[in-house]
């Protein structure tokens, strides 16, 4: 099995291993920031996978605006709240019923998983962005504008709330 | 691949842009002239509503998918525009002076205002998944800044927070539930997913997941039990104003947006998830009707008694029929003119910034302020259901409804629970009328002003017309579903 | 490749989102866990535009619209954060607390 793994195949389970580890340690780790260090792993990662399964123009803006502002954003807010750096708890208290619940939607999403796509393969072929775009501004260009409308929201609401006077 | 222009419907997204535009000028006056009366942008908004109204009103006679296919203009689309736009209109007549008194009057709130309704209207009439997501955020958003919007609240931040953690919690299950139905069907069009659901080489159980995963979603924006956490704490922390706008806007868009979704894309699979929501409904009626006795603000109170109405309104989309569809409509649109004109009563109680929010406040105000006291015991009774308000014949259209569908035993489990609603609301009439008035509240009189004044009287107003003669409106709901939905 | 594979990593992305956001109680960590739950979204919407291959690729679109909600709920998030720790000098939610039943 695994000496017939194609080279985009070997790609994407080195970068779903470094995906799932570094996600392990966004949720476990006692410093805050190299939280925020670990979600670049994970953000990274999948980055990486988006254009091992062709889907290039996501991966790059994925990169762009999640690795490039998000976090940045993140690490941001981080500062600005002065979050302590290790010693301080940075978990409540039910942990242990949070594992249980996040178990059990993991083992229920991957029985379903492997339940219906079990044995569809899928071939990996690069999307064009020309097609991405295209789609963009015929199929989609309603929500295109909708999604503009929303950026406008979130704009103005975050000056409101964040504007010191 | 060459590009070729998309066709767009300019007419039938008229009402969106109209809001949109609304809201472009009234950032752009408010950026250049910071100074500028309030009672302008108030106006400029109440105009733009209007706008957005007429171009919604010339759409009566349409029926048509349009959009490539992502926008329905449908009868329960025109209706849903029709209550949302009451709403706003209604929730500027009372915010305009709240905000000046609680000194909170900053001119952004009127463009959030619109930008918020146009979400809710775009949620209402949205044909495609992808949209409803959009839209579903965009009415979220601006409503997570409109609940901290008193910034140096304490409680307004901690309801912002609360609302907006766990709004964003429900977005990621929605959105799961999204991505699994569109692996599932190929497609986000709700009418395309319809017929796809129908063929048998969906698996039914991945389609049960993807289904709750959405369920999950929309029950979070109606505050249905059990993702109702977040509403008590948003409601009371929120400005009244907004907890009106919330109250009556967001649970009349996310539950048009829920009946739409579920009987068009899911109709195939009513008989899963018919008796989940069965179990979800009575328990939203319940939790919320008996939580709300415990309560001692006005406004926590009025809270859980919107939740135990959620319960309600979903006993439409459990009854899955048409009479279930149009006596939700006709339930959201005198819900949300009656829970409107309670919290305009609620900002009319004082006349500082101040309101009344204890419940012992109100002990014997009706005896001081009899006109007063009498339009804030008609909005109780009517949000207990009882005659002859419009309340009443809400709950009986939508009981008709789950009997037509043999849904016997919700009808019983929701009389119980309105008879359970009926004590503490009953409670609070007989504190404002039967005790004596404290003779010193601390509060100096109450605090009405034209505007608050009107939308308390066309509130009254409506509540007992459509409690008394509610024939028309009946029959504009039915007119609305009397074709189903379209697509 | 088999489909299966990433739509499990997603799986994997969700459940650990899901255990952050009950489990962490500084708020930031709240909206970072959230991120991970939405990136699982993501990677099941471009597998399964891989394996549909519809010409509008719907998975991609909806991927990219993602992203940019991420990005807005991320800007709206941390200016409440941001306003709360101004009056109260901490973000932890457990001690956020004012509104009770």
């Amino acid at each position: 099995m695994i000496l017939a793994a194609t080279g985009p195949e070997i790609a994407f389970w080195g970068f779903a291993v470094v995906a799932g580890i570094a996600g392990f340690f966004v949720v476990g780790s006692r410093n805050v920031v190299h939280a925020a260090l670990y979600l670049v792993g994970v953000l990274g990662s999948v980055g990486a996978i988006y254009i091992v399964l062709g889907a290039e123009f996501v991966g790059w803006v994925q990169i762009l605006i999640y690795v490039g502002a998000i976090v940045v954003l993140l690490l941001f807010g981080i500062m600005l709240t002065k979050a302590p750096i290790g010693g301080v708890a940075l978990d409540n208290n039910q942990r242990p019923v949070a594992f249980i619940v996040a178990a059990t939607t993991f083992g229920g999403l991957t029985w379903i998983i492997w339940r219906t796509f079990g044995g569809t393969r899928i071939r990996l072929s690069p999307t064009r962005t020309a097609q991405i775009g295209n789609s963009l501004f015929t199929h989609f260009v309603l929500p295109f504008e909708a999604v503009s409308v929303l950026l406008l929201a979130a704009l103005v609401g975050a000056i409101v709330l964040a504007r010191r006077d | 691949m060459p590009f070729v222009a998309p066709h767009i419907a300019w007419h039938g997204i008229a009402p969106e842009l109209a809001l949109v535009g609304g809201a472009l000028v009234a950032l752009l006056i408010d950026a250049v002239k910071p100074a500028v009366d309030r009672r302008f942008l108030a106006g400029l908004s109440l105009a733009t509503i209007g706008l957005a109204a007429w171009f919604t009103f010339d759409l009566r006679d349409t029926r048509a998918v349009i959009m490539q296919g992502t926008l329905a203009v449908d009868g329960v689309a025109l209706f849903g525009r029709l209550i949302l736009l009451i709403t706003a209109a209604m929730t500027i007549l009372i915010s305009y002076h709240y905000l000046s008194r609680r000194r909170i009057h900053r001119g952004e709130y009127y463009p959030l205002l619109l930008l918020a309704t146009s979400g809710m209207t775009l949620l209402a009439a949205s044909n495609d998944l992808l949209l409803s997501f959009l839209a579903i955020e965009t009415l979220s958003l601006a409503l997570y800044v409109m609940v901290g919007f008193a910034r140096r609240d304490e409680k307004s931040q901690e309801g912002a927070l609360k609302y907006f953690l766990l709004g964003a919690f429900s977005s990621a299950f929605l959105l799961y539930g999204i991505a699994l139905t569109y692996g599932a069907t190929g497609s986000t069009q709700l009418s395309v997913i319809s017929k796809q659901a129908a063929v048998a080489s969906v698996d039914e159980r991945l389609m049960f997941v993807a289904v709750a995963m959405i369920a999950v979603g929309f029950a979070f924006k109606v505050a249905a039990v059990p993702f109702h956490m977040w509403s008590p704490d948003a409601y009371q922390g929120a400005p009244t104003s907004v907890t009106g706008f919330m109250a009556a806007g967001t649970k009349a868009a996310a539950f048009i947006g829920f009946f739409r979704v579920f009987l068009v894309a899911f109709g195939a699979l009513q008989w899963d998830w018919r008796p989940v929501l069965w179990i979800v409904a009575v328990a939203t009626m319940a939790v919320g009707s008996l939580l709300a006795i415990a309560q001692t603000d006005v406004k926590r109170m009025l809270a859980y008694s919107s939740i135990a109405h959620a319960g309600y309104v979903l006993i439409g989309l459990v009854a899955a029929n048409r009479d279930g569809v149009s006596a939700a409509l006709f339930y959201l649109l005198i819900y949300a003119v009656m829970v409107l004109g309670a919290f305009a009563a609620v900002i009319v109680s004082a006349p500082g910034g101040s309101e009344r929010l204890s419940l012992a406040e109100w002990g014997g105000i009706g005896r001081r302020y009899p006109v007063f006291g009498g339009a804030m015991t008609l909005f109780l009774l009517a949000l207990a259901g009882l005659p002859p308000t419009s309340g009443f014949t809400g709950k009986f259209l939508l009981f008709a409804a789950a009997i037509k569908a043999h849904e016997n035993a919700l009808v019983v489990a929701a009389t119980i629970t309105s008879v359970v609603a009926a004590f503490f609301y009953v409670r609070l009439i007989v504190l404002i009328w039967l005790q004596d008035p404290p003779p010193d509240d601390g509060h100096p009189g109450i605090g009405p002003t034209p505007a608050l004044i009107t939308s308390l009287g066309i509130a009254a107003a409506a509540t007992i017309v459509f409690g008394v003669w509610p024939q028309s409106l009946i029959d504009l709901a039915r007119n609305a579903i009397s074709h189903g939905f379209v697509g | 490749m088999n489909l299966a594979w990433p739509l499990t990593l997603g799986a994997l992305l969700f459940s650990i989102g899901v255990y952050g956001v009950l489990a962490r109680r500084n708020a930031v960590l709240v909206l970072m866990s959230i991120e991970l739950m939405l990136n699982a979204v993501n990677v099941n919407l471009v597998a399964f535009s891989t394996w549909i291959r519809e010409t509008i690729a719907i998975g991609q679109i909806f991927a990219l619209f993602v992203i940019t909600i991420a990005a807005a709920e991320v800007g709206i998030g941390l200016a409440i954060v941001l306003l709360i720790f101004r009056n109260r000098e901490t973000i932890n939610i457990d001690e956020i607390d004012l509104l009770k039943w």
